[in-house]
């Protein structure tokens, strides 16, 4: 009873030990964490010193090395111990265990009996002794039985993780997997083959002279794979003619095997590589920490994915159309084939972690307010930028929680009203405002204590500048009494042509119209805080 | 059959939004197209239209191309139409605007050939505008809700004969402190129909004529306007 009692009293401990969880999420995020900064340090050195002790090994066959080798190997074991334990310790809270066991028991008013709890605590170990990964370790670290240390290889497996290499693994797995069936139904077949051909062989050519015949049931079996594999040694070779025509049979038959053997692994990587080049976008985005997502690569998206690449901005393509993933790889970009509305697809591009910006540019209506929606769901931050193609359903992208909408019928209407009335005006203010011109709109930020901090309007010097102030966005809403030209922008104060004697304030965006060459000169002179 | 100067060839949804916008400022326009259902449609909704073989020439002269239509606008959603239409125009009138959209370079391109004054890219501009949402999303706001918003207007004013500003540079007009607009630049129509800016540093001499372009809240455009109708010398270029 009074250890039953200690026990108790020690997981309490435990459990409120600051030190006690810190060192734990420390060794946590050395050694599972996949987020933690350290881990990516730890894997590299694991991974060279297996290879290093590995190497060692394969040197050790031929050459001795004396005293460094066993040194080195008592070392490597060594590690590879502390880290199988500590693995052991962190995969789950023992007093948790037995905490919970004592609290339900307290609960419901009975006893508090020590060994369910510790029968709890020793299955949740085993459960990760058991582990195959884990398994893999506890023979790396078997360094008495000599062949056997040759399976520390098997922990490059589990370091290999890290770089992610562990998904192109168990995309192959998973390959031989679905296709098991097929597998079976082959292998089935090549042993009913094998074993034929072997007692056939076995019956013809035992009693042949000169001792050259088969010698046991064995050496047919292993002449049977051979010969049906197309390796053909010869070193094992038919000399009646019953024993030649079994191996005439055979070749035919193995050549059969080989083919459809083949014909299986290819067509089963065939259906699944546009699964794995997808892992593969999925890992470039989570490496590159791509924060921008363009569902649809059609002819609003091909714009906008020509511009965001001239502006070297990171990006990846959906689209469910292969030609399009296609073209859009052939320019060099990072394109992914699905469905925008399949949400794992999504979920897989980091749309609930790392994304910063959707934008939904897709020819469908019905589908870029779905994307939309599913991704607000997801994501209560993300910025998405919406096509729609039909005026009516600017409302329902909006309420779907898109933050803007570009309609391109609508564009099309204003710039055709607009050709009507005033073509030239129009047009040349239209091409500069979207940038396809050399004079253009830009907006200079006035920063605290720069050459524009305080300074009126006049005393810039736009004019000689061949600049055009444009007008001035000041934080906050607008003066009540404000006199025309001025005009509250959410939440923020637009000030249209500003008069001369205009204040210019630290964080005002001032907005000028002029040539891009003015626009950087005037940049470079406030950077360097000249007039 | 009207006799509005402005004709839309295809009720599609380009076709509706075209006219609403146009119907919006003011502008009567017809429209036609050689689908019943469409037109049936587009009447439904109120617009004007009517049913035409827009293949045959002798129908296009009576619906008045080559008479007195000045501008059409060819929206027809495939593309062939669009070219064989703005060939049979271009044909019928030389002086025609005709504005068509398209759905690649390429086939703007032939649109031109064919004759077409002007071509837009529904899915270029849209991918630049997206574009501009992502890189300068203030600006994008700003001219949202003031040039392409209700507050500001982009207007085209002609300078009239024997005006007061005829002879003066283009740098002496100080508009932006007479009347709160800001002067982007000024077409000088007779040399060609491209704008030239009042940054551009070359100095254009004022004539009757030219066209200046400014951007401002209407009251103050049509008071410049006003102004520039009675040539108001005080007023315009102060005393």
């Amino acid at each position: 009873m009074d250890n039953t009692h200690r026990l108790i009293q020690s997981s309490y401990k435990l459990k409120d030990s600051v030190r006690y969880r810190r060192a734990k999420n420390f060794f946590y995020d050395l050694l599972e964490n996949p987020k933690a900064r350290i881990r990516p340090y730890f894997d590299v050195f694991m991974i060279l010193l297996v290879v290093s002790s590995v190497w060692v090994l394969i040197y050790d066959v031929r050459h001795d090395m004396g005293l460094f080798d066993d040194l080195f190997e008592w070392v490597a074991v060594t590690i590879f111990i502390i880290e199988y334990l500590l693995r052991f310790w962190i995969y789950n809270d023992s007093h948790k265990v037995i905490l919970s066991h004592y609290e339900r028991a307290e609960f419901i008013n009975q006893p508090f009996r020590a060994w369910p709890a510790l029968r709890e605590v020793v299955a949740k170990k085993w459960e990760y002794m058991t582990q195959p990964l884990a398994i893999i370790d506890l023979l790396a670290i078997i360094p008495t039985y000599r062949p056997l240390r040759f399976l520390r290889i098997f922990l490059l497996f589990r370091l290999f993780k890290l770089f992610r290499y562990t998904r192109s693994i168990s995309e192959f797995v998973k390959v031989l997997n679905e296709k098991r069936i097929e597998l079976f139904t082959l292998f089935i077949f090549m042993a009913f083959i094998t074993f034929t051909a072997a007692t056939a062989l076995f019956f013809f050519e035992t009693d042949v002279a000169d001792g050259k015949g088969v010698g046991s049931f064995f050496e047919s079996i292993y002449w049977a794979l051979v010969t049906m594999s197309t390796v053909g040694y010869g070193d094992i070779t038919p000399h009646t003619t019953e024993g030649r025509v079994v191996t005439i049979i055979l070749i035919v038959a193995g050549l059969g095997v080989i083919s459809f053997f083949t014909s299986i692994i290819v067509s089963a990587f065939g259906e699944k590589m546009h699964e794995i080049r997808a892992q593969r976008v999925f890992s470039e985005v989570e490496r590159k920490h791509i924060d921008l997502i363009v569902c649809g690569y059609g002819r609003v998206g091909q714009v906008v994915a020509d511009q965001l690449a001239l502006d070297q901005r990171q990006f990846v393509l959906v689209d469910p159309l292969e030609s399009n993933v296609r073209l859009a790889k052939q320019k060099g970009y990072l394109a992914a084939l699905g469905d925008a509305a399949d949400s794992a697809l999504l979920e897989s591009l980091g749309i609930a972690t790392q994304a910063k910006r959707l934008l939904c540019l897709t020819g469908d209506d019905v589908v870029n307010v779905y994307i939309t929606l599913s991704a607000r769901q997801m994501n209560l931050e993300i910025e998405i930028i919406s096509r729609a193609n039909h005026r009516e359903n600017v409302t329902k992208l909006r309420l779907a929680g898109a933050d803007h909408t570009v309609a391109p019928y609508e564009i099309v209407g204003l710039i055709a009203a607009e050709y009507v009335g005033q073509p030239v005006a129009f047009e040349a203010i239209y091409g500069m405002l979207t940038g396809q011109n050399d004079v253009g709109i830009e907006a200079v930020r006035v920063r605290s204590g720069s050459v524009l901090d305080g300074r009126c309007m006049a005393d810039v010097g736009f004019r000689q500048r061949k600049l055009i102030p444009f007008g001035v966005v000041r934080e906050g809403g607008c003066p009540v009494d404000s006199s025309s030209g001025t005009y509250e922008i959410e939440g923020r104060c637009f000030h249209f042509n500003p008069t001369p004697d205009f204040e210019l304030q630290a964080g005002d965006l001032v907005v000028i119209f002029g040539h891009e060459y003015s626009v950087v000169h005037f940049r470079d002179c406030l950077e360097r805080g000249t007039l | 059959m009207g006799r509005s100067d402005t004709l839309i060839f295809g009720c599609g949804p380009m076709g509706q939004e075209v006219a609403e916008q146009l119907i919006g400022r003011k502008l009567p326009v017809y429209m036609y197209s050689s689908d019943l259902d469409r037109v049936a449609e587009v009447l439904a909704k109120g617009f004007d239209a009517a049913v035409l073989d827009y293949t045959d020439d002798d129908k296009l002269r009576q619906a008045g191309i080559g008479e007195w239509v000045k501008v059409i606008f060819c929206l027809f959603p495939e593309e062939a139409k669009n070219v064989f239409l703005t060939l049979s125009a271009r044909a019928l009138d030389p002086d025609l605007k005709i504005i068509c959209v398209s759905e690649s370079p390429q086939s703007g391109q032939k649109l031109f050939a064919a004759g077409a004054s002007k071509v837009i890219d529904p899915y270029e501009i849209s991918g630049r505008k997206v574009h501009e949402l992502i890189a300068r999303p203030m600006i994008v706001d700003m001219l949202e809700h003031t040039v392409f918003g209700k507050h500001l207007d982009i207007a085209e004013i002609e300078i009239p004969l024997d005006s007061c500003l005829s002879g003066n540079p283009l740098s002496a007009l100080d508009l932006g402190r007479r009347y709160n607009v800001v002067l982007m630049g000024v077409v000088d129509v007779e040399m060609s129909d491209s704008l030239i800016f009042s940054t551009s540093g070359v100095d254009h001499k004022l004539d009757a004529g030219d066209m200046l372009v400014v951007i401002g809240p209407t009251v103050e455009i049509t008071r410049l306007k006003g102004d520039l109708e009675e040539d108001r010398t005080d007023q315009l270029l102060g005393g």
